[in-house]
């Protein structure tokens, strides 16, 4: 509160003083009423060594860039790098997990056993070969759907349209693939409809088939496709279609030299996200694969429980899937980006 | 204005404490008057009966978190990855593993003369050769189970259900269902051989030569088989779903459906099969050791507790009089005729380093195949 009387015009030192007199008791009271009165921020922000601490902090963009990486950064290491790397490491020693005071030693016998024994190339390759036609029929299911939301639904619709695919994430995976038992099981609603109808005298056993799998793995990874097509697609101008109609394209041409050409970005990005996943599924295969249908996550899942003490086993062989995952994704990424460069010339 | 906002913020605090507190569960202001602590346990589905559990709880203020497990070898990979310091008081190992987790120093020697109640299990399983190793008991009898044929009887005949061989036939073609490791011990016993490999503990190559002629076996049958599932829930729901017929399974989870109406009937077929005693152990470096003795007694001490737990998992109980609280119809779901009962042995744990080095990876082959 400033001293009224520290403005006048004469005797300006002794008025100062003796306001600054008068007031010292009272001011002094005000001040500690308001420290102790303080909320903890308020006390933190007027502490010395946190302002120090803080302009020390923010001194130079650099400095701040450097905090605010740090999150991030600190994040991948403990969170995906970290786990990598122990896992790279499990699989590369002799014994894990030991009592303590066993020695351990490198090995690369556990990759070996890999490429020695022709018995786990086929879920292997099983693997490959499910996720890359599992992947294919996602697009070709969920391509129609995007195209209608982005094209036919108008603006303000689009929102709720989009939250009612999004309904069935609400729950999660183990209860979706549930939901898949009782459509497809031998007593489920697909095969009463069916005979209810009279197409059937006895159920058609879909349950653990690569059918049954590949309709779990297809529903669950929907969305995942849907959604970055949608996104390029409702980048697509209408404009090029009616160009192109302009110029005498049939509706194919339109799709086939325009639409799709201009969504491949959304194509490359929905397809590598759901062959990785589908390469790792394990639940799905599990409570709906059947004996034909065994993938590598499951012969990865075996070395850890059933099988006994071979965690390293099983780490390098999720190594050699994850290494070939990506491998393959690279690949893909790479064509694609060759499809895209190949448009814009 | 600040001393508005503090006090409605401190008002607002300590309504929500008054009400956290109001709103927390009973027990664990029950649990925090009395200092009872807690125990862990790690078990199969419905091994606890829930009475026994709430009863327990409120008696002496322990409170009990149960981890359901499916499996000998999830558990022990589990507790081996956790010790010496284990997160887990009890575990469930079945008779015949024990060597393995003793092995591995993962198991507490039990001091009976803790549990008052140890006489009141049946010495035929508290007392039994496979119970004491290394002069030490490892565990308290609880249930026992056996494998053997369920199948559903408004298909299957009884006639059929006396030989494994049904469950290979191409009559019921996709509507079988086993779990390959148990399957392939059955599978060395119908070949002739000793399933347990301890007569062929001395002569590894012959034992790998079985083991391997059990594994290809199994693989020229996997065209016929629906599915290799791995925990009783899986079978049963395919035996409701009527996605499968018949199969091999635990006697336990084909009681539990016998016991609710289903058209299910057991047999142990004339080629045999093995029984196995499933036991609360103490895990070795407990952290509530003392809890952990007051629980086995508290389970231990009337036949009631012993027909509960058979009741909800539809294994045999290894209590003394458990039978006289079942019902006709669970008396029925959890006995046997003599001349097959004739046909069942125990598991056994000597060649067990050497039987499971051979099988788990003929089972990642026959899955892998």
């Amino acid at each position: 509160m400033p001293c009224p009387a520290a403005r006048g015009a004469g005797g300006q030192t002794h008025a100062k003083e003796s306001c600054m007199t008068d007031h010292s008791h009272p001011s002094s009271k005000a001040v500690a009423t308001v420290a102790t009165d303080r909320t903890f921020w308020g006390r933190l922000a007027a502490w010395g060594p946190y302002h120090t601490l803080m302009r020390l902090a923010t001194a130079s963009p650099r400095r701040q860039f450097l905090i605010l990486a740090a999150f991030p950064v600190l994040w991948v290491l403990t969170q995906h790098l970290g786990p990598m790397l122990q896992m790279l490491r499990v699989s590369l020693l002799d014994a894990y997990p030991v009592a303590p005071g066993v020695e351990q030693h490198f090995t690369l016998d556990n990759y070996a056993r890999f490429f020695g024994d022709s018995i786990f190339w086929m879920p292997f390759f099983r693997t490959l070969a499910f996720a890359a036609v599992f992947t294919f029929c996602t697009l070709i299911i969920t391509y129609p759907v995007a195209y209608f939301l982005a094209r036919h639904v108008s603006r303000k619709n689009q929102m709720l349209f989009l939250l009612l695919l999004l309904i069935p994430f609400w729950v999660g995976e183990i209860v979706r693939t549930y939901a898949i038992m009782i459509l497809l099981g031998n007593t489920g609603a697909v095969n009463l409809v069916l005979k209810w109808v009279g197409l059937i005298d006895r159920p058609i056993p879909f349950m653990y088939t690569s059918f049954s799998m590949g309709v779990g793995i297809v529903y669950l990874t929907a969305l995942y496709m849907l959604l970055p097509l949608y996104s390029a697609l409702e980048k697509l101008p209408q404009s090029m279609n009616e160009a192109a109609a302009d110029l005498g394209a049939g509706a194919w041409t339109r799709f086939w030299r325009v639409s799709l050409p201009l969504t491949i970005e959304g194509i490359s990005s929905g397809c590598t996200l759901v062959f990785l996943i589908s390469t790792g599924f394990y639940a799905t295969p599990v409570l709906l694969g059947g004996p034909s249908t065994t993938v590598f996550a499951e012969t990865i899942a075996g070395f850890f429980h059933v099988a006994g003490d071979e965690w390293p086993t099983g780490a390098a062989f999720a190594t050699i899937m994850f290494m070939a995952a990506l491998v393959i994704t690279a690949t893909f990424q790479k064509l694609m980006n060759a499809l895209r460069k190949g448009e814009s010339k | 204005m600040s001393k508005l906002i503090y006090n409605r913020r401190r008002f607002l605090g300590t309504a929500a404490a008054t009400g956290a507190a109001l709103a927390s569960p009973f027990y664990l202001r029950r649990a925090a008057a009395q200092s009872g602590g807690e125990v862990n346990i790690w078990t199969y589905n419905d091994f606890v009966p829930a009475a026994f559990k709430e009863q327990f709880e409120a008696e002496t203020g322990i409170k009990v978190n149960i981890r359901l497990v499916d499996d000998q070898g999830k558990q022990f990979n589990l507790l081996a990855a956790e010790q010496p310091i284990p997160t887990v008081d009890i575990m469930t190992v079945a008779g015949h593993r024990f060597l393995q987790f003793i092995d591995s120093d993962l198991l507490a020697p039990l001091d009976t003369d803790r549990l008052t109640n140890w006489g009141n299990i049946n010495p035929t399983f508290s007392e039994s050769d496979w119970s004491t190793i290394n002069g030490n008991k490892w565990g308290a009898p609880i249930l026992s189970g056996m494998e053997v044929l369920s199948y559903n009887t408004e298909v299957v005949s009884e006639e059929e259900a006396q030989t494994w061989d049904t469950l290979f036939s191409d009559k019921y073609s996709g509507q079988t269902a086993y779990i390959i490791q148990d399957m392939m011990s059955i599978i060395m016993l119908k070949m002739g051989y000793d399933g347990n490999m301890v007569e062929y503990m001395d002569d590894p190559d012959k034992a790998a030569q079985i083991v391997e002629e059990a594994k290809q076996f199994l693989i020229e049958k996997k065209p016929l088989v629906r599915k290799y599932y791995e925990g009783g829930a899986e079978f049963q729901q395919m035996m409701v779903n009527q996605d499968i017929v018949l199969g091999h399974s635990w006697n336990g989870p084909a009681a539990a459906l016998i016991n609710d109406g289903f058209p299910l009937a057991m047999s142990i077929p004339r080629e045999g099969s093995y029984g196995f005693v499933y036991t609360y152990n103490i895990a070795n470096n407990a952290p509530n050791a003392d809890n952990a003795y007051t629980f086995l007694d508290a389970i231990l001490a009337s036949p009631e507790i012993g027909a509960a737990m058979t009741k909800a998992s539809g294994f045999i109980s290894t209590y003394k009089d458990a039978s006289q609280y079942l019902s006709d119809l669970e008396k029925k779901s959890t006995s046997f005729p003599e001349e097959q009962l004739a046909n069942l042995q125990f598991f056994r744990a000597e060649a067990n380093e050497m039987k499971y080095g051979l099988v788990d990876p003929a089972v990642e082959a026959i899955k892998a195949a």
